[in-house]
């Protein structure tokens, strides 16, 4: 009996964790960035160019730091599906011949969502992704008018 | 003994201090393969370049590139060389506008300034053969203007003054620079077409970059590139073609074309046959360059395991003027690290 029901929660807790990572994979996000460097609004086609890497600059001259979720991470995943239009292979290996090329800088990863709004906060020029629902009182980037994607 | 302590203390804490004060954002990086290949009925192991690649941002807007390679070398008494392949120093002045300043490759062509040592990133094993044929200046020394993605089109250009060919690392053999003016464009993602010039004067006496003798009479080189890169989620393609004219007072100017077309589809996630086909043809009188006219075919697989590990199975067919026919099988295993 013991041993049934030990079953019993265990896969529960499995479907749980898998439902918990598949909807954070479909939550929407929000791009979040520096009082310094973004403007307030931008396209999504400018948003994926910056993010690829494309942009080096602000226009107001600050440089463009690109702050990403770690790609394994469910939010990590939602984001390389979403704005990248890639698998978490195909960004890390983006940014290792951009590096390679030396065309530009790779993005900085973080495990936990307070540390890279703590790193927004702190870098000028910087620019992120998080989920909606996490955001505090960062400066959020609209994207096609919109607040979140 | 204690005021020896105490200077101690204050030089670790001061180490500390200037630690923070000049924070740098260093990387290390490298790329390495190992081979196998089949050839006249023998089986060969071995490795090639290991490649190390040093990126550092100074400033906000000065960064610093290096790349050092250790590779086999008979000759050498511990039977490798060290080579420093890039040193550059890069200023960002203004939104996608750079200037940069050291040992770079030479924005000649696609595959010379995208894959060079990185065998990781290359879709065949080897690079095209007219990388050993010395037709085209691999790394430049000099100074160097350079603009990405600019518009809707994704404008670049590369604007290059160097040393020229024969020159050392740390001084130009004559007074003659190398120029070097790339364009290219990237109107849809994975796409990139681009066109690229090259003017030098070698002089008599030079000894460039993969001779072994001295060039006999000056030489007036001016290359032209054309190439058409798209690697999209499906299809991969590749061409590239080169021609290089040569001119000498004494038999006037000779032209050698070197063009190769390669060609991949994407069946799985990891999975990408491909093949290439590569032809050089020197003009019959052709002084500068080792005339050497050749074919080539290659079929292969390519399976990534992630981006930093792939495996390559290759076979290959030339045809050479000098060495004959050849008949190759190659695996490769190439990692980044």
């Amino acid at each position: 009996m013991k041993a049934f029901l030990f079953k019993i929660v265990f896969i529960n807790l499995i479907v749980f964790t898998a439902y918990l990572s598949v909807k954070a994979q479909d939550m929407p996000l929000t791009i979040i960035a520096n009082s310094k460097g973004a403007p307030s609004e931008l396209t999504l086609g400018q948003l994926r160019a910056v993010l690829k890497g494309e942009k080096l600059r602000w226009d107001d001259g600050n440089k463009v730091t690109i702050a990403l979720m770690k790609t394994n991470t469910p939010i990590g995943m939602n984001t390389c599906k979403r704005l990248y239009n890639m698998t978490s292979n195909e960004l890390n290996k983006l940014f290792l011949a951009l590096v390679f090329q030396g065309k530009g800088e790779a993005p900085t990863f973080f495990n936990s969502v307070s540390e890279l709004q703590t790193f927004i906060n702190q870098t000028p020029g910087s620019i992120g992704i998080i989920e909606s629902n996490t955001t505090n009182n960062e400066r959020v980037i609209n994207v096609d008018g919109k607040k979140s994607i | 003994m204690f005021k020896f302590l105490l200077v101690f203390i204050c030089l670790l804490i001061l180490c500390g201090f200037t630690g923070e004060l000049f924070a740098q954002n260093t990387q290390i990086k490298g790329f390495i393969d190992g081979i196998t290949t089949y050839q006249k009925g023998q089986v060969s192991f071995g490795f090639e370049e290991q490649d190390l690649f040093i990126t550092s941002q100074i400033t906000d807007r000065i960064s610093f590139l290096g790349e050092t390679v250790f590779k086999f070398s008979p000759s050498s008494p511990t039977d490798f060389d060290v080579s420093i392949e890039r040193v550059v120093f890069k200023y960002n002045y203004a939104g996608n506008h750079s200037l940069l300043f050291g040992k770079q490759h030479t924005p000649i062509d696609y595959w010379n300034d995208t894959y060079h040592h990185g065998r990781v990133f290359y879709p065949t094993i080897y690079r095209p053969l007219l990388f050993d044929a010395n037709i085209i200046p691999l790394h430049t020394t000099g100074v160097r203007l350079q603009g990405d993605n600019l518009g809707d089109i994704k404008f670049g250009y590369d604007f290059m003054v160097g040393n020229g060919l024969g020159s050392t690392d740390v001084q130009d053999n004559d007074k003659f620079k190398s120029v070097t003016v790339a364009i290219h464009i990237k109107p849809a993602d994975g796409l990139q077409i681009g066109t690229y010039f090259y003017s030098d004067v070698i002089s008599k006496g030079a000894i460039p970059h993969g001779f072994t003798l001295p060039v006999k009479y000056q030489v007036n080189q001016n290359l032209l590139t054309g190439s058409i890169a798209y690697f999209g989620k499906r299809y991969e393609l590749l061409a590239e073609s080169t021609f290089a004219y040569n001119h000498t007072d004494s038999i006037g100017t000779k032209q050698t074309n070197a063009s190769y077309i390669y060609g991949g589809i994407r069946v799985t996630d990891k999975l990408v046959p491909y093949a290439k086909v590569e032809r050089i043809n020197y003009q019959v009188g052709e002084m500068y360059y080792v005339k050497d006219n050749v074919t080539s075919f290659i079929a292969g697989i390519r399976y990534e395991i992630s981006y930093l590990a792939v495996i390559k199975l290759e076979y290959e067919y030339d045809k050479k003027e000098i060495e004959g026919q050849i008949n190759k099988v190659t695996a490769q295993f190439a990692i980044g690290f």
